[in-house]
């Protein structure tokens, strides 16, 4: 579903559901860029739910938005008012939502940057996994050795998927790895140059020459540590927000333009998203 | 922006998903003591994977197998597919890389013989037997790879399914949560080839609790110990030979939790099965009787004798019907016996599971 379609559905058919869009288009704010599939977040007010949504996987009453597949059960406190708030994610590829009560606190700021911070179970209870398609009844029914794996991140809307191993357990473990790598790759966050100082993920995995790199970040983090994925997203962050210039990011990590470029080479797929930028702002690649 | 984490949308629970699994420890491939005798004479073949290498091949050999064995594959177009829907060439193909995964030893001796595990002869056989017999690849090989686990198998034993995964991970949420459980003692019915006891003996860690598995087959029980031990969790898991709790009259009202997944096919149905499952698994594992829910509404009524108050259950199911069936029998032929009665979906998001507590 496009954001398009999610934003006229919320003002026809969501309507007579109950559900309005709060304010107007303005209040409809970038939340998430992901580089190829813009994502947003919708807020919607809801005044006393007109149905109830719960997350119970066997009740198959249809949802009313048609693209809600299932949410989780919001307990209203009985005391306070009973407005929801739903946080409406639309990208090109899903579209989800989560639920917050006006009383719940619970809210992280910048998100894009926390799924990595997510334990396992937490960014798997993010995604939708399915087991590729299975016509028949399954079970016992059936010998086919279907252990391929493929998650949704749902609030992104980043696919990933592993078949190479016979354990679907093995390769549910290999798809989540390799969903840590694409967000890395793909979500970014707005990075304010002014008063910028990388994160401390982003310096473990500089170069030891690097000038503001202090010796308390232990020794440098390559490509193959899982902890990779966290610095390689930060340091995409701030080279967008350079707009790909390398010169430019190496002074901002206490790093000669040709240290940052050899870690930069030293990944292929951070290589190539960096690439892909530069020729997007007709730059020469990387080599 | 603000983004609430914690009611984020997840279609299924994924309680202790992939948590780095304290089964690492039983990875390790052979006790260093011997097997020990099963309980009944049944004696339970080793797969390939694990036989010693051997015998030396001409790679030349192989290859010419390798080539006759895929040409073979390839004439299956998707003939199975419509007749059964049974595994088309593609399926074929991809059992056939792990036939050779698993009968071939790396690195190769040079660069013109490799060390096998099976002679190149005997490879002819089995791979005719796979695919004109539709003996199913896991009796081939005589493993199948199920969770983290590697687990033997052969005619007479039921092969572990995916879909049975999950009723690990529901074991495992629960005794995160409560160490009493954790502590207690588990049942497995129907083990087959000891895949839920053996996964739930290592969520149980090294604490006090075990498991109990029970098998009325003794080819079962056979596999299932050799699976057991290989594992070396032969000190966790006991098994008991019999139908369903009369091996476990000494436990009334004393276990933790209870898991099984028993046969639960339709009677009916059975004929029209694919033929790897009707031809080639025992009957005994698969038929539910005539609504298949013969074995499911036993289990019932001895979880309700076995479970101790607070205690666990597990069942698995052939789909949406039958999980509503289980639960109405529940809730009405054993009123008060049960709590928090809950279905949940497989990973093909069929309705698959009934899960619950002894009030
Ligand atoms: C569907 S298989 C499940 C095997 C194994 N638990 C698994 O999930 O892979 C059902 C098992 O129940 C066993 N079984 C059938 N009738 C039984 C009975 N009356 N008492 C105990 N076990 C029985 C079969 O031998 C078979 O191993």
């Amino acid at each position: 579903m496009t954001v398009g379609v999610a934003l006229n559905w919320c003002r026809g058919r969501g309507e007579e559901h109950g559900w309005k869009l709060e304010g107007d288009t303005e209040s409809v704010r970038m939340a998430h860029k992901t580089l190829f599939r813009p994502t947003l977040i919708l807020s919607l007010r809801l005044n006393n739910p007109p149905f109830s949504l719960s997350h119970n996987p066997f009740l198959h009453s249809q949802p009313p938005f048609p693209f809600l597949l299932n949410t989780h059960p919001i307990s209203l406190p009985s005391t306070s008012t009973c407005t929801t708030t739903i946080h409406l994610w639309c990208s090109n590829y899903t579209t989800t939502t989560t639920t917050t009560t006006t009383t719940t606190t619970t809210t992280v700021e910048g998100s894009e940057k926390c799924y990595l911070d997510l334990t396992d179970e937490e960014l798997m209870r993010q995604c939708e996994m399915d087991t590729f398609k299975t016509s028949g009844p399954g079970g016992q029914h059936r010998n086919k050795r279907e252990s391929a794996v493929r998650l949704k991140h749902l609030p992104t809307g980043i696919i990933s998927q592993a078949s190479e191993d016979r354990s679907q357990h093995k390769n549910r473990a290999s798809a989540l790895n390799r969903l840590r790598s694409l967000i890395a790759l793909k979500v970014r966050k707005t990075v304010d140059l002014d008063a910028y100082s990388p994160p401390r993920e982003l310096l473990q995995i500089l170069p030891p020459k690097s000038s503001i790199r202090g010796s308390d970040c232990g020794p440098q983090i390559g490509p193959n540590n899982q902890k990779f994925a966290s610095g390689m997203q930060a340091l995409l962050d701030l080279i967008f927000a350079v707009e790909g210039s390398v010169s430019e990011a190496a002074k901002y990590l206490g790093l000669s333009t040709g240290a940052l470029s050899r870690l930069i080479l030293s990944d292929d797929s951070l290589r190539k998203e960096v690439n892909d930028l530069r020729a997007s702002k007709g730059m020469k690649p990387l080599k | 922006m603000k983004v609430t984490l914690t009611s984020v949308y997840s279609p299924y629970c994924f309680p202790t998903l992939l948590k780095s699994s304290s089964l690492s420890t039983l990875c390790r491939p052979f006790c260093s003591s011997a097997l020990p005798s099963p309980p009944t004479c049944v004696k339970p073949q080793v797969p390939i994977f694990l036989r010693p290498p051997i015998y030396s091949n001409k790679l030349c050999d192989l290859n010419k197998w390798h080539d006759w064995a895929k040409g073979v594959a390839f004439s299956i177009g998707s003939t199975f597919v419509h007749s059964d829907n049974g595994p088309d060439s593609s399926i074929l193909c991809r059992e056939l890389k792990w036939l050779m995964e698993d009968a071939v030893e790396v690195p190769s001796l040079d660069d013109e013989r490799v060390r096998m595990r099976i002679d190149i002869e005997e490879l002819y056989c089995l791979w005719k037997q796979r695919v004109h017999e539709r003996r199913p690849f896991q009796y081939v090989v005589g493993c199948e790879h199920w969770r983290d686990l590697v687990l033997s198998v052969q005619e007479g034993v039921l092969i572990p399914r995916p879909e049975t995964e999950l009723v690990v991970d529901f074991v495992s949420d629960v005794v995160s949560e409560n160490e009493e459980l954790k502590r207690g003692v588990w049942a497995d019915l129907g083990t087959g080839s000891g895949a839920l006891a053996i996964s739930i003996g290592g969520v149980l860690g090294s604490g006090g609790g075990r498991v109990i598995a029970t098998d009325l087959s003794p080819v079962a029980v056979a596999v299932a110990a050799y699976n057991v031990h290989r594992y070396c969790l032969q000190d966790k898991i006991e098994l008991r030979e019999g139908s369903w709790f009369e091996p476990l009259k000494d436990m009334e009202g004393k276990l933790a939790g209870l898991v099984s997944n028993p046969p639960y096919i339709p009677s009916k149905d059975i004929s029209g099965l694919q033929a790897e499952v009707g031809r080639h698994e025992p009957r005994l594992a698969l038929d539910g009787g005539i609504d298949g829910l013969h074995a499911l509404l036993h289990l019932c009524d001895g979880a309700a004798l076995l479970l101790k108050p607070g205690g666990f259950f597990a069942f698995e199911t052939n789909g949406e019907q039958q999980c509503k069936a289980l639960i109405d029998y529940m809730e009405n032929n054993r009123r008060g016996s049960f709590c928090n009665l809950e279905i949940r979906a497989d990973f093909a998001r069929i309705q698959r599971f009934v899960i619950g507590f002894r009030q």
